[in-house]
């Protein structure tokens, strides 16, 4: 992925992990997976995208995490939303509506 | 929103701190998250039916690499340049250590570029932008001249004038007036000549400086007619004469044989306002009559006050102008007499070009001097950019493994302008340890002198700061070229590349080149301005003054401070005469109020029979007392008429003898002899015209000089200075000069005795200055730019190694190849000369004003320091050249 490409799908990424997270805590496998599950492929989120996000967000404040063990008994990560990290989901949410709602209105109009 | 960001930017700050400080356990958690996640991937694919080998291999590759994963997630974090940029200064660091060689190369070439700068710079700083030391903010303080502005202005206005501008402005917060003069201080145990100043009461005021014990004038104290024997003592005074007694304040101590009472002590720094000149003793300008018998601000055609004026905030200095110049016309109308013989117009003046004091002088040579030492710093620039480029040829494969690894672009140039700017550094530091040394070379430059000439250069926090940012500058300039240069490597061919065989590619050959050819130039740039001014000194040294000063001594005395009055000091000066014409080894000995080319001749407004002025025309011309024989004793001759003798006295008719410019500008085609010249109401008549000789300015066209007798005309606020012409060397008979006065006069103190070649240094100084200093700059850029084209060729030539052996092998003579490495040197020298010439004539353009006697494009010293910088850099070619024939073939083709 270049810088250019990174830059412009940052803030999707983080969108669509804090979606993710809105259904509870989760380790960063299970939010790649998850991702992959519900946008049906479009999105595979790579390791080297997923955890240097993960880092940055928690740094942001956004989400939180906490070593605990996986189904399997498994030692897994898990993150889960801040109050901060809601707020910003809803921010980013609106956003996104009004940019889809814009592109759409544009190719429409065309 | 505000608060929200605020919020997050606590967020990640919080989160610096602990990237900073928890390192190692949250590199330790990175590792074991990534684990854990390489472990649930691995069962993942375990659950959907895969071999545990099979299993690892797939997780592994949809990981992507545990280190890489690591490292992204490091970058990710806040704080991840600062670890970037410690990693590549310890790498900076590691390489400059690995290269000691280079790195002393580097910054001692850095170095010299930059303390050049900074020592101009210092001198900068100590002058023209702390024009009076001990005053902080001088932005608001302008001078106040009357005429134009000449190179040697006199004290332009008189007490009235200046106290009737100073009740009516409303653009200045205040004016003050000084008037600088040597002053005794008697009554203690070693009596001592100090330089002070007569001022207005507002003096402190209105600089701004406060007393550090007791206080400053009182507006009372200073105004005329009312006399306050008080006194401002500086604080060298306090300190060596009253051993810094803190009791000082309402003690009597004595002026001039008067008793002052001392009300204050000046801040340490605080040395007056006269840029460059030291005073040390303030006293209340209406004090005149007392000390020197003159009541001069009683009279508003005397024009003897220097003034500064502080504008109020807001007011332009147009504005000012305005206001003074109108009710400067109002005194002149209601004044005609005073004013009639001199030009009325007002200018004002920063202080960084006052035309008083040093730095009417200094504006003009030192900006001048700071060009040429960036001109240096530029070519030490080109130089250090040649050698980082070179190195960095030896650094492809380096390079070119990182950039394999993945490092980018920018992580390389990042790499490379952290390496120069380290060396920048080192370069910045050992600029200031030789500035420490150099910054106080200008004084040495000052001759003795009859002037209190001081200059305090230092290294100052502003000298530091742009030092500081000259360095990082300086590292970039030289810096960015080898940077992009390097970083857009071919990987793949590079990392072919067997490492012995590693060439120069064309396009790298040419920037290096380039760079030379750009030293080449510059030196050359520097060589010429170096070689015009030295010229133009060597013509001002050998120009004709007009007198003769070999075998001549000089020697100095204040008569007044002293006591004496009109009739007894004519009289003491007759006895001087008679006592030192008979010492042995005396050929002829006269007086004068001043001596040539020490900035100390005098000036009057005269009234010329038969000459008509033009209005506004400045009759104020150069007046000089002479005593009888003076023109004999000078060597100066007399062209027509007669000199001075003891004939002439009180007594007698008053005499002038004046100048051949003074004739040529005033009675041209005419007979002066027999004319007259009104001088404060006395007139004269011209018996004698004399050679024209120069007394301020070498480099000044003679000007008009009339002459007066001091047997007739006796000035009680001047120095006396002997000039005694001997047989021998001047200095033997010191010994029995100062005896004889000491006979004549105990207590009189001689000062100054120096032969005048030695004193009239002055009139060079700046000459001297910058020919010593653009000399300096010359010398070390041709060395640098011999350096700079020795290693190009030299690297080039080791490059061609194998080329030469094959060149031998197919029977290339020895010659051959000598003249092709040679050819290759020759060709880059002669570009730099072609491209440097263009420079220097452009540059040269701008030093005209500054030149002597030499044209600015002056076809001897360009054909010479051509052919200087093209002999020193074919003879740095010589050595790579004669390497190159002793070639063994046969080695350097098993060379791989």
């Amino acid at each position: 992925m270049t810088r250019e490409q990174t830059n412009l799908l940052q803030g999707t990424l983080d969108l669509l992990i804090l979606r993710t997270l809105r259904l509870g805590e989760m380790h960063g496998l299970g939010i790649s997976r998850r991702i992959e599950q519900i946008t049906q492929g479009t999105f595979s989120v790579k390791t080297g995208s997923l955890f240097p996000a993960l880092r940055r967000m928690q740094e942001e404040g956004w989400i939180k995490s906490a070593w605990g063990e996986s189904e399997a008994n498994r030692k897994a990560k898990y993150y889960r939303l801040t109050k901060a990290g809601r707020k910003q989901l809803e921010t980013e949410t609106a956003k996104w509506e009004r940019i889809v709602l814009g592109i759409s209105r544009t190719l429409e109009a065309s | 929103m505000t608060k929200k960001r605020k919020l997050r930017w606590l967020s990640r700050a919080v989160s610096f701190f602990r990237n900073v400080t928890g390192r190692q356990k949250d590199e330790l958690d990175i590792a074991a998250e990534v684990s854990a996640h390489l472990d649930l991937l691995i069962e993942e694919k375990l659950r959907s039916g895969m071999k545990p080998d099979e299993a690892e291999r797939a997780a592994r590759i949809e990981l992507g690499g545990v280190e890489q994963v690591k490292e992204q997630v490091r970058d990710a974090r806040a704080g991840a340049w600062l670890d970037t940029l410690v990693r590549d200064c310890r790498f900076a660091l590691r390489m400059s250590r690995k290269n000691p060689g280079f790195t002393a190369v580097v910054v001692l070439t850095l170095a010299l570029g930059i303390a050049a700068n900074t020592t101009v710079l210092s001198w900068i700083s100590a002058t023209l932008l702390n024009p009076i030391p001990g005053v902080a903010h001088t932005s608001d303080l302008v001078t106040v001249m009357r005429g134009d502005r000449t190179d040697h202005p006199t004290p332009p206005f008189s007490y009235l004038d200046l106290r009737d501008l100073s009740e009516r402005t409303q653009t200045f917060s205040g004016l003050l007036g000084y008037h600088d003069d040597y002053m005794s201080l008697t009554g203690v145990a070693k009596p001592e000549r100090i330089y002070g100043a007569l001022t207005t009461a507002s003096y402190f005021d209105v600089l701004g400086v406060h007393p550090i014990l007791g206080r400053a004038f009182l507006p009372e104290e200073g105004t005329p007619p009312a006399r306050a024997a008080v006194v401002v003592i500086g604080y060298a005074v306090w300190q060596n004469h009253f051993a810094g007694d803190p009791q000082i304040v309402g003690k009597t101590i004595q002026i001039n044989r008067h008793p002052y009472t001392v009300i204050g002590v000046a801040p340490r720094d605080f040395t007056g306002c006269a840029p460059g000149l030291r005073a040390e003793l303030w006293i209340p300008l209406s004090m005149d009559r007392d000390v020197w018998g003159a009541n001069r601000p009683a009279r508003r055609g005397t024009f003897w006050l220097n003034v500064l004026g502080k504008l109020r905030p807001g007011v332009t200095k147009n504005q000012a102008q305005a206001e003074l110049n109108l009710f400067m016309r109002g005194i002149a109308e209601r004044f005609p007499e005073d004013h009639r013989d001199s030009p009325n117009e007002i200018s004002l003046d920063p202080l960084w070009r006052s035309p008083f004091g040093i730095n009417g002088y200094l504006y003009k040579v030192l900006p001048m001097l700071l060009g040429l030492a960036g001109v240096l710093l530029l070519l030490a620039c080109a130089n250090v950019a040649g050698l980082l480029l070179v190195r960095s040829v030896g650094r492809r494969r380096e390079i070119a493994i990182r950039l394999g690894m993945g490092a980018s672009r920018q992580q390389i140039i990042r790499q490379f302008l952290i390496e120069s700017l380290l060396l920048g550094l080192l370069g910045g530091t050992a600029a200031i340890v030789i500035t420490r040394w150099t910054s106080h070379s200008l004084v040495a430059f000052f001759p003795p002198s009859n002037l209190p000439l001081t200059n305090d250069a230092h290294i100052d926090q502003r000298v530091l700061f742009v030092t500081i940012a000259v360095s990082i500058l300086a590292a970039i300039i030289s810096g960015v070229l080898p940077a992009l240069r390097s970083s857009s490597l071919p990987v793949q061919s590079v990392l072919k590349e067997e490492a012995t065989s590693v060439s120069l590619t064309l396009h790298k050959g040419r920037l290096l080149s380039g760079l030379v050819v750009a030293q080449i130039s510059l030196s050359l740039v520097l060589l010429v301005c170096a070689g015009l001014f030295t010229r133009s000194l060597r013509k001002a040294q050998q120009s004709d003054p007009g007198f003769e000063a070999s075998h001549l001594l000089l020697a100095s005395y204040e008569l007044s401070p002293a006591g004496y009055t009109r009739a007894t000091g004519v009289a003491f000066n007759q006895q001087v005469l008679d006592r030192l014409s008979a010492l042995p080894g005396v050929e002829s000995v006269t007086l004068a109020d001043f001596s040539p080319l020490s900035f100390s001749i005098h000036t009057d407004y005269l009234q010329i029979e038969g000459y008509v002025p033009q209005p506004h025309e400045s009759m104020e011309i150069s007046r000089a007392l002479v005593g009888p024989h003076y023109f004999r004793t000078l060597r100066t001759s007399v062209i027509s008429g007669r000199e001075f003798t003891e004939a002439d006295s009180p007594e007698s008719q008053l005499v002038a003898v004046v100048n051949q410019a003074f004739v040529d500008r005033y009675l041209p085609g005419e007979d002066p002899i027999g004319k007259q010249v009104t001088d404060w109401g006395d007139r004269f008549t011209i018996v004698g015209v004399a050679r024209n000789a120069k007394y301020r300015l070498l480099t000044y066209p003679a000007e008009p000089v009339i002459y007066f007798s001091s047997y007739q005309v006796y000035s009680p606020t001047d120095d006396t200075t002997i000039h005694l012409r001997t047989t021998g060397d001047p200095r033997a008979i010191a010994p029995s000069v100062e005896e004889t006065i000491h006979h004549l006069n105990p207590e009189l103190p001689l000062f100054n005795v120096n032969p005048l070649s030695v004193t009239m240094q002055l009139g060079t100084l700046f000459g001297r200055v910058a020919a010593t200093f653009a000399g300096s700059f010359g010398l070390l850029a041709m060395l640098l730019a011999a350096v700079g084209i020795y290693g190009v060729v030299a690297y080039s030539t080791r490059q061609r190694t194998r080329e030469i052996g094959i060149r031998m092998a197919l029977g290339a003579e020895q010659g051959g190849i000598y003249r092709l490495i040679l050819g290759q040197g020759f060709r880059l020298t002669l570009a730099g000369l072609v491209v440097g010439t263009a420079l220097a004539v452009a540059f040269a353009r701008l030093l005209k004003a500054q030149l002597f006697g030499v044209s600015e494009t002056d076809a001897i010293t360009f054909a010479s320091v051509g052919l200087l910088l093209a002999v020193v850099a074919l003879l740095a070619c010589h050595i790579p050249a004669r390497r190159a024939t002793r070639v063994d073939p046969m080695v350097a083709l098993r060379h791989e």
